[in-house]
């Protein structure tokens, strides 16, 4: 889903460059606000973390695998979409620099897909499924599920826009893909939240607003 | 991806003319050729453009003594979903084109043309060459001095100090992740392995990941405690130290940065 450089024009980059900015912006500010500014090293070590976890190849059938975004897991765990949006700039900007995992240019774009579309899908399709059926990870899975998928689709959007790929079968392609993953994406975070909720019930407030106990 | 980090970093300890540039030129080079390829419209004369700067690409490999095998292991490794767009093009009409011509008749309705040919080839070697410059960087260049380059050149103190801090740790998990690989062959255990259950796989996996999330969180709670016990506070900033360009670091600037920007010029307007 990363979109390397050269796949799309410079002035869409930078468009889109711009509107990750403001989230950047709003997600640091959301840290200063939430976690107070001493605690955003916490963050820090955590993105780290995703971005290791982000190497677990999932099986997901037919010979192919995937890996987990992680947009959605942040998001409902720390308790806002911001978060996603902050730990997926870090783990972006060194995929990207290092790794040339997606481009400088397109950054924004990744950016922009995978933390901000997927960690504010992920967040509040969570909120409004447990408030209508309070069920802690079926709501996570279905959350985690569409987080990924749209951002495919986002994705498949932008790269259509860019002239680089057509939209019908770019729609198909990522989206028949996507929602293979999202399947697996979504198992594997409401099994993760379950463990979380074992190990660390305080995590529960995040999840459910309640104390586990 | 993360099985790369530590061969990527030992690559940029290496001694070699590239190495010792500053990483602030090495920087400004990357972006600068980056958007100056990106820029360039897709058209004939690009595959001039991109022979210029694979050449220039080729002498700074040299120099910097990387080794082929190294380079191409690196490639391999990003170029995956950039390979399947370029190779899928070249079954559409592309808009950049109003006329087609069939080149591969296939079953199915399915054409391979012509213009999306050329196109899919202008832009394989756009990616190619934007790749390459990343390659270049990351293999001649130390992370934190990247990160130190960058703050020289005006990323925020706050950002500096949070990407750093990622970085840093990124190897604690690099190892941590190693040891949780070696713990699941010990196992026997393979995700792949269609002998065991989907289910039992997917929930090993999602514990796992699970556990690897906890063991971040709580390695932050221990590095933000241990921060706090360092002196580390509110009003805590990074101080970066500043240092000018050495010569030979305004040298290489001031050759490579005209022939980046002048020389797609050039053919462009020719």
């Amino acid at each position: 889903m990363h979109i390397p450089d050269a796949f799309m024009p410079i002035w869409q980059g930078g468009i889109y460059w711009i509107i990750a900015l403001i989230f950047i912006f709003l997600a640091l500010k959301w840290a200063r606000n939430e976690l107070t500014e001493d605690k955003i090293p916490m963050v820090a070590v955590l993105s780290a973390g995703i971005f290791a976890i982000q190497a677990f190849n999932l099986p997901v059938g037919f010979g192919t695998s995937g890996h987990l975004v992680g947009g959605a897991l942040v998001a409902i765990l720390l308790g806002s979409p911001y978060a996603a949006v902050f730990v997926l700039t870090l783990v972006l900007i060194i995929q990207g620099v290092i790794f040339g995992d997606g481009g400088l240019t397109t950054m924004g774009a990744n950016i922009l897909n995978m933390g901000v579309i997927g960690g504010f899908i992920g967040y509040y399709s969570y909120w409004g499924l447990h408030q209508a059926t309070k069920k802690v990870y079926l709501s996570a899975a279905i959350a985690a599920w569409l987080a990924c998928f749209i951002s495919a689709l986002a994705c498949a959007v932008m790269m259509w826009l860019a002239g680089t790929f057509p939209l019908v079968p770019g729609l198909v392609a990522m989206g028949t893909y996507h929602a293979l993953i999202g399947i697996v994406e979504g198992a594997i975070t409401a099994g993760a939240i379950y463990l979380l909720l074992q190990a660390r019930p305080e995590f529960s407030d995040a999840v459910t607003g309640v104390n586990a106990a | 991806m993360i099985e790369e980090l530590f061969a990527i970093e030992e690559e940029s300890y290496r001694d070699s003319i590239v190495h010792r540039l500053d990483a602030r030129v090495k920087l400004i080079l990357t972006i600068a050729a980056i958007i100056a390829v990106v820029s360039y419209p897709f058209e004939p004369d690009l595959y001039l453009v991109s022979g210029g700067f694979l050449l220039l690409l080729i002498i700074l490999f040299g120099l910097s003594k990387t080794a082929v095998k190294t380079y191409l292991i690196r490639l391999a490794m990003i170029l995956p979903f950039g390979f399947f767009i370029i190779v899928a093009q070249i079954f559409f009409k592309n808009p950049r084109y109003t006329e087609f011509t069939v080149l591969i008749d296939l079953p199915f309705g399915i054409a391979v043309y012509q213009e999306s040919f050329l196109f899919a080839l202008m832009l394989s070697l756009k990616f190619i060459v934007c790749v390459s410059f990343i390659i270049l960087l990351s293999g001649t260049t130390p992370m934190q001095d990247l990160l130190e380059g960058a703050a020289r050149l005006g990323l925020p103190a706050e950002f500096t100090l949070v990407l750093g801090m990622t970085i840093r740790y990124l190897f604690v998990f690099a190892i941590m992740y190693r040891h949780i690989q070696n713990a699941l062959a010990t196992r026997c255990f393979s995700a792949y392995n269609r002998a065991l259950p989907y289910r039992y796989r997917i929930s090993t996996i999602a514990y796992t990941i699970g556990t690897f999330f906890l063991r971040s969180f709580e390695q932050g709670e221990r590095t933000y405690m241990s921060m706090l016990c360092r002196g580390y506070g509110r009003s805590s900033y990074i101080y970066i130290t500043k240092k000018p360009l050495a010569s030979t670091d305004r040298l290489v600037l001031g050759m490579i940065m005209p022939f980046i920007i002048i020389f797609p010029i050039i053919i462009y307007l020719l």
